[in-house]
């Protein structure tokens, strides 16, 4: 069940944006989320389906995943959809029945706001999560925060706390399911009876995996020291993150697009 | 020549912390040693002997409270050389997920050389070469938490000889892993100490692992026991007294030697070659005494016993059908016997007996549990199902990371409180089930964290056996125990059968299946190869071997050195092989007496 999502996976897969340095990418992510929320005519909407149509290309991302990505997303849109027509009160009024009523300038409003938070989450997939594995973001994130280590803020430390969390989310949920299956084997039922008492069954799966997780940490500090880490200062790295060639072809195609896409929506005005 | 020496060194854990006014008891006390550099020497010892502890201070990564280590040269109090120290020597740890620190195989490897400051190009040729000696240089850039645990014990591996120490120190690196995955692991080691010329380091419960070394170390309480060539150590008798116990070959030839009435040497026992000659001469020689050793009597049969559990046409699968974890699997369960699975890691044990216990539903076939004459519980009837998981209890593999009561006593009765039973029926109960595992009464008020290793999985089995199932599943219950814990382990399973319980026992030693249980099946790739007796499943080795498991270590020795007698007394017949070393020298001595009356007369 849980398989069926894609929303937050990684995409194995070689492609441009698969290859693009992960720092480019969280810009290009922040320069998109502006665009997005920056344009509102209908033609320009229809360059940016396009954009994100050959983001998608670039990506070497199946359909399949890409509806996989906006399939739980979905009712939500929906949600906001409903809610945005209903509760907009200006502009022409088309229908009226008893409180409700519904107006041109409503639907359009809303139509908008599905649009952006689908448009949100296609680019935040193809821009990080579904490109991006997520060493590497916590990689982009540290170099792109490095500056802020002259005010003593520890970003190197930060982001290994976050790969190491990371890295052991497999391992933990692994362990939950060993937890589990040996409380249900002594007769414990996570899915029945009150609220409270649901809680307090789920609590007892937390205990041993508390823990056991302070039991790990242990042990992976020792091994951690043991192969000599002692903080970021003088590290170096396997796969240093580097600025390519089709690294400044993918940030100027991009911006270029994005530009076009912000001059676009304003001559439209 | 340059070692490794520790003198005089006593340390104990939180003594750099605010708790003085209790100090804790020294985990190393007085310990004075010497490892000589490029040897391969095993440290031996029960369970908080202080083993991990001398690792730890020998890597720096612990300092000693008074004495000195010297390693190389290099005075690991004096703050200068620490780092050089440390980035000398290299370890690898027991549990294989809680040293990887990297996500993807290759940038976990890297993790050291890193740390070093070692620059590219030389960083990317350490790795490789790394991985390539570990052999794990195809898996570069799957995620390390997608490996089986052999594959991720090697992965520590190279991520120690990326950092090109002279000084491996195994602690109980084998500990989790499957016979083969052992071996592979060892011949690893071995080869890059050949290669590379480093001192390694190997802490461990396995005998015959120490057996390999040159030089074994016993610890004791802190300090050193004894110290030897591998065969000087095991001679010696005495050495059961610090909790360790001879390798099963060992055991076999003492025995043989003790009807025959000669005298091993240290000699004799260096190599296993020369010990198969050395006994094979004892067996074939005319003045061998002439003794009547009794047989010892058969075990009784399980055809004529009640059947307890029907596994039929069993399939599952985790992904809906696309693929099966196991298939097409029949098999029964007498009352009253141990049965046991065995098979490679991955094979689907550990998800058949999940069915057993209903935890799983299988894709298609039946598990029919009979508690009782006339009584037939199914697990695809739904009103079944809580008393099928009454009547099978489950022990998991490493219980006592499970328990989360503060009390053992709460913990125990977890169950019996989730069967609705009443306060007197609970302390009836939890009373008994500790007793049964052999934990005393007080220790029910105790919290689960006050207690040793091995108490605390006798803890977590009575919190199962307290609903008093008939059938008791285990998986690898002995795992992770020393061998006093181990033998323990096994008494205590051999008790609670005593007592009525039918036993179900998942194990990838051979050599305590085949000891302890009266029938074993064989799982490969999720589908019941065999089910037989012991000696009919493990006599044969090419048969052994098809069916994807080992022979156990005694049948394998034993079975090289009938060969060798029979080149000598074509006409001996042995009887049927025995898995208890002791009882199957006794075996082999009868049939080697008879076959040498005859050729007399």
């Amino acid at each position: 069940m849980l398989s069926d999502i894609s929303l937050g996976k990684y995409y194995k897969a070689d492609s441009i944006l698969h290859r693009t340095d992960p720092r480019i990418k969280a810009l290009l992510y922040v320069v998109y989320l502006v665009v997005i929320f920056l344009i509102s005519s209908p033609v320009s909407l229809g360059a940016l389906a396009g954009v994100i149509l050959i983001q998608i290309i670039m990506a070497k991302v199946r359909p399949s995943v890409v509806w996989k990505t906006v399939k739980p997303v979905l009712p939500l849109s929906i949600f906001i959809l409903i809610l945005n027509i209903l509760t907009i009160r200006q502009g022409n009024l088309l229908f009226r029945w008893q409180f409700i009523s519904i107006t041109d300038y409503g639907i359009s409003r809303a139509v908008l706001m599905a649009i952006r938070l689908m448009f949100l989450i296609l680019s935040t997939s193809l821009m990080l999560t579904l490109t991006t594995t997520p060493l590497k973001i916590a990689d982009a994130l540290e170099s792109l925060f490095s500056p802020l280590k002259i005010f003593k803020i520890p970003v190197h430390e930060m982001a290994m706390m976050m790969s190491i969390a990371l890295r052991f989310i497999p391992t933990l949920i692994e362990e939950t399911d060993k937890i589990m299956k040996a409380q249900v084997s002594r007769g414990a039922d996570y899915d029945t009876g009150t609220f409270v008492n649901r809680v307090k069954g789920y609590l007892t799966v937390l205990i041993p995996l508390f823990i056991s997780s302070f039991r790990r940490a242990e042990e992976l500090s020792v091994a951690m020291d043991a192969r000599c880490y002692k903080g970021g200062e003088g590290r170096t790295k396997l796969n240093p993150l580097r600025i390519k060639g089709t690294d400044v072809l993918v940030v100027l195609f991009l911006t270029a697009c994005a530009a076009g896409l912000v001059v676009m929506d304003l001559t439209l005005r | 020549m340059e070692k490794i020496s520790v003198q005089d060194v006593t340390f104990s854990y939180g003594s750099e912390g605010a708790d003085v006014s209790a100090p804790a008891e020294p985990a190393v006390e007085n310990l004075s040693l010497e490892i000589e550099k490029g040897s391969y020497t095993a440290i031996l010892g029960a369970n908080g002997s202080g083993k991990s502890t001398l690792a730890k201070l020998i890597d720096v990564i612990e300092v000693p409270d008074s004495g000195r280590i010297v390693v190389f040269g290099k005075d690991t109090s004096d703050d200068s050389v620490f780092w050089q120290i440390r980035e000398n020597s290299a370890c690898v740890f027991q549990n294989p997920d809680n040293q990887i620190v990297g996500t993807i195989v290759e940038e976990d490897v890297a993790f050291g050389p890193e740390n070093l400051g070692i620059k590219l190009p030389e960083l990317r040729e350490r790795v490789d070469q790394a991985m390539k000696d570990a052999g794990i240089y195809e898996l570069r850039l799957r995620e390390a938490a997608s490996l089986s645990g052999g594959q991720k014990q090697k992965l520590a591996i190279a991520g120690a000889l990326a950092m090109r120490p002279e000084i491996l120190i195994l602690d109980e690196a084998t500990a989790m892993l499957d016979p083969r995955s052992r071996d592979e692991f060892i011949a690893v080691c071995e080869d890059m100490r050949i290669k590379k010329g480093l001192t390694l380091i190997t802490i461990t419960h396995d005998m015959s692992e120490a057996m390999r070394c040159d030089r074994v170390i016993v610890m004791s309480k802190g300090s050193k026991a004894a110290e030897g060539t591998p065969a000087g150590i095991f001679a010696d008798i005495s050495l059961e007294q610090y909790g360790l116990r001879r390798p099963v070959i060992i055991k076999f030839a003492y025995e043989i030697a003790r009807l025959a009435g000669v005298t091993l040497t240290e000699e004799d026992l260096t190599s296993e070659t020369r010990l198969r000659e050395r006994l094979t001469n004892i067996l074939t020689s005319p003045e061998l005494p002439d003794k009547a050793i009794p047989e010892e009597t058969t075990e009784e049969k399980t055809e004529n016993r009640r059947k307890i559990m029907s596994v039929k046409d069993l399939f599952s699968s985790y992904d809906g059908g696309r693929s099966f974890a196991i298939k097409n699997i029949n098999l029964d369960v007498y009352e009253g016997e141990i049965l046991g699975i065995v098979g490679e890691s991955g094979c689907g044990k550990t998800t058949l007996i999940s069915h057993m216990n209903s935890i799983l539903k299988p894709s298609s076939g039946e598990i029919e549990v009979y508690p009782e004459e006339g009584v037939t519980l199914r697990c695809s009837q739904k009103k079944d199902v809580q008393r099928i998981r009454q009547t099978v209890g489950l022990v998991f593999q490493y219980p006592e990371y499970q328990l989360f009561e503060e009390t053992v006593y709460k913990d125990v009765c977890y169950g019996l409180r989730k069967m609705k039973l009443t306060a007197d029926e609970q302390k009836d109960r939890a009373v008994k089930a500790a007793k049964a595992v052999g934990l005393e009464k007080d220790v029910l008020r105790k919290n689960p964290f006050e207690l040793s290793g091995g108490q605390k999985r006798r803890a977590a089995m009575a919190g199962v056996l307290a609903m008093n199932p008939k059938i008791l599943v285990l998986d690898e219950p002995a795992s992770g125990l020393d061998p006093v814990g181990r033998e323990e382990m096994f008494s205590l399973i051999r008790s609670l059968r005593e007592q009525g319980t039918t036993i179900v026992i998942v194990s990838h030693n051979m050599d305590e299946a085949a000891a302890y249980c009266d029938r074993i099946i064989c799982i490969k790739n999720g589908e019941a190869v065999t089910a037989e007796t012991p000696d009919k499943l493990f006599s044969d080795k090419e048969k052994t071997y098809k069916f994807g498991i080992d022979q156990p270590k005694i049948t394998k020795f034993t079975g090289m050195l009938k060969q060798d007698i029979l080149k000598i007394l074509p006409g001996c017949v042995f009887e049927r092989t025995r898995f208890d070393p002791e009882e199957e020298a006794r075996a082999v001595y009868r049939a080697v007496l008879k076959a040498g009356h005859k050729d007399v007369k």
